[in-house]
């Protein structure tokens, strides 16, 4: 055990500090915080400023209108953003500050005028609606910038609201029975468990998925390749005259298991403190969804995989003599992985299908579709049981297995064996 | 008390007999050489003492005990292929292989600074390994042997690629082991080096010992029946020479092995006759004459 222990610590603290280690674990972080993070920051700075609108109608009335309910568009988007779950990239307490002024002057003259103020940067946009417009529905929104200031939507849902709330005004209704009329309805989704909005399940199950593949691979080749540099450089004969071949796979395998918890871990408390409310725009999208729960069980996933893949990769990685011929095997022993992650996209729209239920079943592509399947619904304890039960006792048999192949492997130079040779090998006493 | 015994060991790849019945002790402090040539089944004879395969039949003693892993504590072993991880701090790989040895981390970091400072390589120990010559990384792999303390150590071609300083640095270190009463086996096909070392030897030649026992009888063994002879000129008069049994020309002399009977002063005569001789020396075989002739005979 002492073995195991030196070995696997010799492992872990190598490749710790080993920059593409540091590299890899601040980059991903710092990517995603970068996609997530920056266009907030800038959005912020761009709809803090103040923007100067004018709304011209042939009525003062209308006009004021439509003015009123411009300047409830920050005070709307608020709302909205807190009812999206922040699906929003806006920051609601950072939103636009208006400036409206109202005019009755249709004229051409005043149009040509009132132009030339926006080409000129006095006005950041006028609302034209003269008489023939109202009557055909048709405004115009005169602006420097088409595609953004408050939104073209926004404006014309305000022009919407003003000019119907006017028309329910002369039809004779009172203030609330107007205002009850003009309230939207809100369409709340949810999932069974009552979980979050589906767009943001979709996306934070799969991302999740991916690192959990990701790292499961990356994790697994490096335990194969690890094991091909220490038979390449010779280093195996003196480590075998002191430790035995299981140790060494054990502290090999265990060491880069480590790492790769390690940086999981990195990952996690940076994904949590990003997720803590008001940090970034995506927090409240994470919320309900990214649960402790769900978190530990992606720890276990990424043990169970990573333990179960990189055995077979130590296998592999004493079994070659160079990267290349461990290319081809490393791709046969990954395939159930890239199958799971192809088979997820489905299996994220049905969960409960017979296919998902029988993948997330089977021990090699467990770890992403039970972990997809407990992400996404609430499949029965005793599957959660039998598949991680199932995993384990596999992994048990791979171990024993491989472990037969390594001892031999390892001293074996030249020529890749082939599937007759290792049979043979696992018989060795 | 012997060190290490084997006693009728065997060894099979397949078909393949690499070790064939191979008996052979090593007496606590001797200096041993195993010798034979390449694909003899040295390697495969360590590998075993060492428990790294087991034999198929036959049986290792070691210390006085059946083998068990734990004798490996005791033990140092410099296998010919040379292997460091690269990427390791000298001092950090040191260690760590001293740790693997049961020794604990601060004495181990003591006696590597001290064994890098014996064999002149203290400046490198915070570098990494990659980035020493491959003469450096030998001598690493030596201390590596030895660090911690080791009664029995097992060196296969210890000097191989070393220069003649470094080779008689690390000679050094070995005599010295004697001295303090240490077991060496030696593993080597340079008989110049076996002879200085060795106390006694075992030939082996596809897995058999051909010849075993006290370097001093085997040679005496083979009598003074020896003749060195420096000259100049063409040795083709030798061939087929009924004075002369065999013979190898190791270029600036020649090694003759007188036919049972016959006069050395007649062979002096012959010589003088066809060139000029600055040396004409009785003497024992060489390891490497008896090495040529077994070998030679085990394969006719």
């Amino acid at each position: 055990m002492r073995n195991v222990w030196l070995i696997a610590r010799r492992e872990y603290l190598e490749r710790v500090r080993t920059r593409s280690f540091i590299v890899m674990t601040i980059l991903l972080p710092a990517l995603m915080l970068g996609v997530t993070v920056v266009p907030t920051l800038l959005m912020n700075k761009m709809s803090s400023e103040t923007k100067h609108l004018m709304v011209v109608a042939p009525e003062s009335s209308t006009a004021e209108l439509i003015r009123q309910q411009l300047l409830k568009l920050p005070e709307e988007q608020k709302k909205q953003a807190a009812e999206t779950e922040g699906m929003q990239r806006r920051n609601p307490r950072q939103a636009a500050n208006l400036v409206v002024d109202i005019g009755t002057d249709t004229s051409d003259a005043a149009r040509t005028a009132l132009t030339d103020k926006v080409r000129q940067k006095e006005l950041d946009g006028v609302i034209f609606a003269t008489k023939d417009g109202l009557a055909t529905k048709k405004i115009t929104f005169i602006t420097r910038d088409i595609s953004s200031i408050v939104g073209n939507e926004e404006i014309r849902g305000s022009i919407n609201q003003a000019l119907r709330r006017e028309l329910l005004k002369n039809k004779g209704f009172t203030d609330p029975e107007i205002e009850n009329a003009m309230q939207p309805v809100q369409l709340e989704a949810q999932n069974p468990s009552g979980r979050g909005n589906p767009l943001g399940v979709f996306f934070t199950v799969f991302s999740m998925v991916m690192i959990l593949y990701v790292t499961v691979l990356l994790y697994g080749i490096n335990v194969m390749r690890a094991i091909l540099e220490e038979k390449t450089s010779r280093i195996m004969e003196v480590m075998l005259s002191i430790a035995q071949a299981k140790e060494m796979m054990a502290g090999k395998i265990l060491g880069v298991g480590a790492v790769g918890l390690t940086q999981i871990g990195i990952w996690v408390a940076v994904a949590l403190l990003a997720s803590s409310p008001g940090l970034i725009a995506g927090a409240d999208m994470l919320k309900g969804i990214l649960s402790v729960k769900l978190l530990a069980y992606f720890a276990v996933f990424f043990l169970l995989g990573y333990t179960l893949y990189s055995t077979l990769c130590a296998a592999v990685g004493s079994m070659v003599n160079s990267e290349q011929e461990a290319q081809q095997l490393q791709f046969v022993v990954m395939m159930p992985m890239i199958i799971s992650v192809i088979i997820a996209v489905n299996i994220i729209q049905s969960p409960g299908s017979t296919a998902a239920v029988w993948g997330s079943l089977f021990p090699l592509t467990a770890p992403l579709i039970m972990f997809l399947r407990i992400a996404l619904e609430s499949p029965p304890t005793w599957q959660i049981g039998l598949s991680i039960g199932l995993m384990i006792a596999t992994t048990y048999g791979l171990i024993l297995l491989c472990a037969r192949i390594y001892r031999v492997g390892i001293l074996m130079y030249g020529k890749k064996p082939t599937l007759p040779q290792i049979m043979k090998w696992v018989r060795y006493t | 008390m012997y060190t290490i015994e084997l006693n009728n060991v065997r060894k099979t790849y397949d078909q393949f007999v690499a070790v064939d019945n191979l008996s052979f002790n090593i007496e606590k402090g001797a200096v041993f050489g195993l010798l034979g040539p390449n694909g003899a089944g040295k390697t495969s004879t360590i590998r075993m003492m060492i428990g790294i395969t087991a034999p198929d039949t036959g049986e290792i003693r070691m210390f006085g005990e059946p083998f068990h892993r734990k004798h490996l504590n005791n033990v140092g072993y410099l296998p010919e292929e040379r292997g460091l991880y690269k990427k390791m701090k000298i001092l950090d790989h040191l260690v760590f292989l001293a740790e693997l040895h049961g020794m604990a981390a601060a004495s181990a970091r003591q006696k590597a600074v001290e064994w890098c400072q014996r064999l002149e390589i203290s400046d490198k120990l915070q570098n990494k390994v990659e980035e020493l010559s491959k003469g450096m990384q030998q001598k690493i792999q030596f201390i590596a042997s030895l660090l911690h303390d080791p009664d029995f150590v097992i060196m296969d071609e210890p000097f191989y690629g070393l220069d003649p300083v470094n080779s008689a640095l690390l000679k050094n270190v070995l005599l010295d082991l004697k001295k303090q009463g240490k077991t060496i086996l030696f593993s080597t096909h340079r008989m110049d080096q076996v002879e200085q070392l060795c106390d006694s030897i075992c030939l082996i030649d596809h897995g058999k010992p051909v010849l075993q026992g006290n370097l001093k009888q085997i040679k005496s063994r083979y009598g003074k029946g020896n003749i060195q002879i420096g000259y100049d000129g063409d040795s083709t008069f030798l061939e087929h020479n009924k004075l002369v049994q065999s013979f190898n020309n190791y270029g600036s002399y020649v090694e003759v092995r007188l036919a049972v009977g016959a006069d050395s002063q007649q062979l002096l005569q012959l010589v003088a006759e066809r060139s000029r001789i600055s040396r004409f020396e009785l003497m024992e075989p060489s390891l490497e004459e008896i090495f040529i002739e077994v070998v030679g005979k085990a394969n006719a």
